[in-house]
């Protein structure tokens, strides 16, 4: 079959029989996992569960050991321009000399060819993405001076400008403060209201409830998936969080 | 003589300048991609390139450095393999491809010596460099070295800057991050390349990573930085030429390095906002700023309580209130026209009111002390 045809068309993110391993070890068992258009879905489980590999898995930047990954029918590198990424804001170095609108319109640097540079729109892109987090006063400020919120804002305005249609953060509420947030949240429900699609790495189990309509419990296999209200229940939390997960058969 | 001699120098100070342009914009990305000690191991790994190219190619400075290039590449190519392949740490990998490739340099360098030959002698100049043996053409190969290495990677700005701060963001992009980082590996090379008539491979490192860390402290964006950071490189590449020409005796590379680091010590120390000196008078200023403000909150609380904005507050009771000594900073706050010392018969000790300057300065102390 050629690889390029359409795969599941009318799914958001359509992984099937993923399984990534390090060194042998799996970091992911055999995942089959859909997440519909236009959901707000958070991917919950313990540390280790393999959360993070999933994201990268998805996006191409660990390589599975088998399985596949569509985004609307698309493989990723077909499906690039559709995908906003926002990576743990822990990954990078924020006292690079840059400033807040300079990263932001780094979003754009896909669409770049070698020898080539962005022009005054992308500057004009960039700032009405930061004004979107509400971040416009800051635009000149080196990232250096943001605090930990503010620098996620800018991470998140860096995805907002390539105007995605499926966003994936990881722990895009790790370390922030209420207030950031809050608004982070209300952002992501209006992208989602939108009809964008929105995959959200958890931590908090507190307020999944609150926040999402979707969910993805993982410990290295798929413990549960679906609406928050079918998947959210007390036998799926002891599943996912209690006790060691068998590879093959039930969970233990 | 006098003309020979200003030649020699025009010739030496434009090498130095070349170099500390090319080292500075080059070592800026080493620097922010924390890859300095590849630096290092590509200049140390030039050594053998630098005997190769002279046994294939002879003292002409193109072939050695062609050799040194090609060795630089292979050295990083090792450290990249040891990484893969290998557990171990990349301190670790590093520090063993700059063992093992200088090692072997240095048994080449032994091995072309005692072969003689016209000109080996002179290749041991390459360790610490010798800029007085520096020719025009020298010059002209490093200038056309630099500007291509520069040229590069202002061609491919952007993707250099998204490389440098966000690799794993970048890919995910669709950016050929691989291809950038090797083009970037390959540019630092070209730069060490540069730098290896004047400093030699042992010092060579200085002159990417001094200029991009003073470079670094005085300003905030990466285009600045890297311009700066040139400006830094010449002026102690001619700086070290002009020295070391004025005093008999002075080695210009291990001069030129020297003020590259002292520029990067200044800056470390003084720069606004990054500097550990400048910060610390800017905590003390606050720190007495604060003070100030506590000991007016204090004076205006005991005039609330008395009825009396004018009220006389005997020095002593100041201090209780603060449980320290508050002299110094009573002192500073007269001198800067907040409070006027007056006396209060019968007592003899000092007392202190607010003037209207300090009735009126708003601050933290508004709803007094605590």
């Amino acid at each position: 079959m050629n690889p390029d045809s359409l795969h599941e068309p009318h799914i958001a993110l359509h992984v099937e029989d993923l399984t990534v391993a390090y060194r042998n070890a799996p970091v992911l068992w055999d995942i089959d996992l859909d997440v519909p258009p236009g959901v707000m879905c958070a991917v919950v489980g313990p540390n280790g569960a393999g959360k993070s590999t999933l994201l990268k898995a998805a996006l191409g930047l660990v390589q599975p050991t088998a399985g596949h990954v569509r985004f609307f029918g698309l493989r990723y590198a077909k499906a690039r321009s559709r995908v906003g990424y926002v990576p743990q804001r822990s990954t990078v170095d924020w006292d690079f000399p840059a400033t807040a609108l300079d990263v932001v319109e780094m979003g754009l640097y896909g669409r770049l060819g070698w020898f080539r540079r962005p022009g005054r729109a992308a500057r004009a892109q960039a700032l009405s993405a930061l004004a979107s987090v509400e971040m416009a006063d800051f635009a000149g400020r080196p990232i250096a001076d943001l605090s930990g919120g503010q620098q996620q804002r800018v991470f998140i305005a860096r995805a907002l400008v390539q105007d995605p249609d499926l966003y994936i953060l990881d722990e895009p509420m790790a370390g922030v403060d209420a207030v950031t947030e809050a608004a982070i949240v209300a952002l992501l429900k209006r992208l989602r209201d939108q009809g964008r699609t929105v995959i959200v790495v958890h931590h908090d189990l507190q307020t999944v409830q609150k926040y999402f309509d979707w969910l993805v419990m993982l410990n290295v296999r798929v413990i549960a998936q679906g609406p928050v209200a079918e998947v959210y229940t007390p036998e799926n939390l002891r599943r996912a969080y209690g006790g060691r997960v068998a590879l093959i058969g039930g969970a233990t | 003589m006098v003309a020979g001699f200003d030649h020699t120098l025009g010739v030496v100070a434009a090498g130095a300048a070349v170099l500390g342009a090319t080292g500075g914009v080059l070592g800026s990305f080493a620097v922010l991609r924390r890859q300095s000690l590849l630096g290092d191991v590509l200049a140390h790994a030039a050594l053998p390139g630098l005997c190769i190219g002279f046994l294939v190619g002879g003292r002409a400075l193109p072939a050695l450095m062609a050799g040194a290039l090609v060795a630089g590449g292979l050295a990083a190519l090792s450290v990249l393999a040891i990484g893969r392949f290998t557990r171990l740490k990349p301190d670790a990998a590093l520090g063993i491809v700059l063992s093992v490739f200088f090692a072997g340099g240095v048994v080449l360098l032994s091995h072309v010596q005692a072969s003689g030959g016209a000109g080996a002698a002179g290749l041991s100049a390459f360790l610490f460099g010798q800029a007085a043996a520096m020719l025009v053409g020298d010059v002209q190969a490093m200038a056309l070295v630099g500007v291509v290495a520069v040229g590069l990677v202002a061609a491919c700005w952007p993707w250099v800057k998204l490389v440098c701060f966000d690799p794993p963001y970048a890919r995910a992009l669709g950016v050929p991050v691989a291809a950038v980082e090797a083009l970037l590996t390959l540019l630092m090379a070209m730069a060490i390349v540069v730098g290896l008539q004047m400093v030699g491979v042992v010092l060579m490192t200085a002159m990417l990573i001094a200029p991009a860390v003073a470079a670094r402290a005085w300003v905030t964006r990466l285009m600045p930085m890297a311009a700066l950071a040139a400006v830094f490189g010449i002026v102690a590449g001619v700086g070290g030429a002009v020295i070391s020409a004025g005093a008999r005796g002075l080695a210009t590379g291990p001069v030129v390095v020297l003020i590259a680091t002292a520029l990067a010590a200044l800056s470390l120390a003084l720069a606004p906002g990054r500097g550990v000196v400048w910060r610390a008078l800017r905590d003390r200023r606050l720190a007495a700023r604060l003070e100030g403000d506590r000991v007016i909150g204090t004076l205006r609380a005991l005039g609330a309580a008395h009825g009396d904005p004018g009220y006389r507050a005997e020095a002593g009771m100041i201090d209780a209130a603060h449980g320290t000594a508050t002299a110094r900073t009573l002192d500073r706050l007269a001198a800067a026209g907040m409070v006027r010392e007056v006396s209060h018969a019968p007592e003899s000790t000092r007392h202190w009111v607010l003037t209207d300057k300090g009735q009126a300065e708003p601050g933290p102390g508004r709803g007094g002390p605590g």
